[in-house]
């Protein structure tokens, strides 16, 4: 690659770490353990997570926690809505955001393939053949100093709500350990995004995410129920449920669990929730 | 019917369904309604984790809340956890026992009339994918050619999940069952949409999505997607024969 700006060495992920580095933690040890794995694993993104809201770099919380976890150089999330152009959310350093920035510029790699797809998307090598494909975005990104990126997708369901992004200075694949870690933030990305949409505070992510570590089955049921309830899409049905949680001090787990019980319902007349 | 012919029936008629655009929820599915059928069983389900991820429940002979709760509750502790993790069976552990390993999952199987449990390893080349639920209301032991049965079921269930892929490559690997586990959520969603709709139970909304996936042709998931998605109203979906009220 005959690299033709002047000013490279300002793109680089100088400082910070290779990709091949794990972080001292539970996925070092490949036990056959795996669910004393994967909550420690949860257990060290919100670890992680507190850490950082403290220091107070909010706006790119999850992308540092999702560049930590996983131990690659840098890492962005993108957002998606319906009709609406992908954004960028937040990116870990300047090298992600100006990777992030190409992207949706030239609208293709990683994240956009991803998106399109519905998979995992693994380019372990820039300067391979197979990224030509990306043939406005490979060139640029080879410059910005990547040389693997990988994209996660952000889903809940039906709900699409974005990417996760991930950047190496290296040409390699994801350990497996990376690429659990990947997805297990995929899905604490998706719950952040969803808690920050009904207004929950950044500076109290982590503790929000913590208290519902997982979604269960009531709540997507319940997001079903209050999408014909109310005439709105399922992502609106979730924040809405969301929200009213919020309001109510309660768990989503439980206004959920109330709404299948036909307890709880979204009046759409009255734009309201009726307790019955 | 025997059980070696039922055996043969559920091996021909998963063959007709393990092509090219199969639904792994709904072959799970499928599976799961067998082994109730083959094995002197009550209820059975198959739960799948991705590799060092949480368990979570993706199809069951039964739809009802009383046993997704049963199968949500392993996402913490319980028999399929323990046999996930270890990858090893565990055989007529009774409920009743003087075992109380799992605090939380046992009383909620008593209450709910089941008397043993019993669990099988989705496993194949050494990796542990997830894990084969059975449940017995009936005192007694299951026999050693029950176990072969349900061991045999659970290797099919690992081939219906992972036969697309010719080497088991992490990456596929995790991509599909993270893509399984994510078709449980739609149709979930699709259920809850149904359920209002309808003014139906769960279990009634799910037999109408896999009916109208049946009838048409059509995979599970993305009946259930069209659904959630609007781009099929749920006054036209079929419904469904066996389970309706």
């Amino acid at each position: 690659m005959r690299r033709t700006q002047p000013s490279l060495s300002v793109f680089t992920f100088s400082g910070v770490a290779p990709c091949s580095r794990r972080l001292p933690g539970p996925s070092h040890i490949h036990s056959t353990r795996s669910h004393a794995m994967f909550s420690d694993r949860l257990l060290s993104v919100f670890e992680i997570m507190a850490t950082h809201e403290r220091s107070g770099s909010e706006r790119g919380l999850l992308c540092s926690v999702a560049s930590e976890i996983t131990g690659v150089n840098g890492a962005g999330i993108a957002l998606y809505a319906d009709d609406l152009p992908m954004t960028r959310f937040c990116t870990s350093n300047p090298v992600a955001r100006t990777l992030m920035d190409l992207e949706i510029t030239v609208g293709e790699g990683p994240c956009s393939s991803s998106l399109d797809s519905d998979t995992i998307i693994s380019q372990p090598d820039l300067t391979s053949a197979s990224a030509a494909g990306w043939i406005l975005y490979t060139p640029q990104a080879l410059l910005s100093g990547a040389r693997a990126v990988f994209g996660f997708p952000v889903r809940i369901g039906v709900i699409r709500l974005g990417v996760l992004c991930l950047f190496c200075d290296e040409v390699g694949e994801l350990t497996d350990a990376q690429s659990s870690d990947a997805l297990l933030m995929a899905s604490v990305v998706g719950r952040g995004i969803v808690a920050l949409q009904a207004g929950a505070q950044p500076d109290s992510l982590s503790e929000e995410l913590q208290s519902e570590a997982t979604f269960d089955f009531s709540v997507h049921q319940a997001a079903g129920m209050v999408a014909v309830q109310a005439s709105i899409s399922i992502a609106s049905a979730l924040i809405a449920l969301r929200m009213h949680a919020f309001s109510a001090s309660e768990s989503l787990s439980k206004i959920s669990s109330r709404v299948v019980a036909r307890r709880l319902r979204f009046d759409e007349t009255r734009q309201d929730w009726i307790e019955e | 019917m025997a059980r070696e012919s039922l055996l043969v029936a559920t091996l021909v008629e998963l063959a007709d369904n393990l092509v090219d655009n199969y639904d792994v929820i709904d072959i799970l599915t499928l599976l799961s309604d067998r082994c109730v059928e083959t094995i002197d069983v009550a209820s059975a389900g198959v739960m799948l984790g991705l590799p060092g991820g949480e368990l979570q429940f993706v199809a069951s002979s039964s739809e009802s809340m009383r046993a997704l709760e049963l199968f949500q509750i392993q996402a913490n502790e319980g028999p399929c956890v323990d046999c996930y993790s270890d990858g090893v069976a565990i055989i007529n552990h009774e409920l009743g026992g003087p075992d109380t390993r799992w605090p939380r999952f046992t009383p909620l199987a008593i209450a709910q009339g089941f008397h043993s449990v019993h669990c099988l390893p989705l496993r194949l080349r050494g990796k542990t994918i997830g894990a084969l639920n059975l449940f017995r209301t009936d005192v007694g032991l299951l026999t050693p050619a029950d176990v072969v049965v349900a061991q045999g079921l659970a290797d099919v269930a690992t081939i219906a999940i992972l036969q697309h892929q010719s080497s088991l490559n992490a990456k596929l690997l995790n991509d599909q069952l993270s893509f399984a586990l994510n078709s449980r959520i739609i149709i979930e969603q699709a259920k809850g949409m149904v359920s209002q709709f309808d003014n139906c139970d769960m279990d009634v909304a799910f037999a109408r999505l896999r009916a109208h996936a049946r009838n048409h042709n059509l995979r599970l998931t993305d009946v259930a997607t069209s659904v959630v998605d609007g781009s099929l109203n749920i006054d036209d979906l079929d419904r469904s024969k066996e389970k309706q009220r």
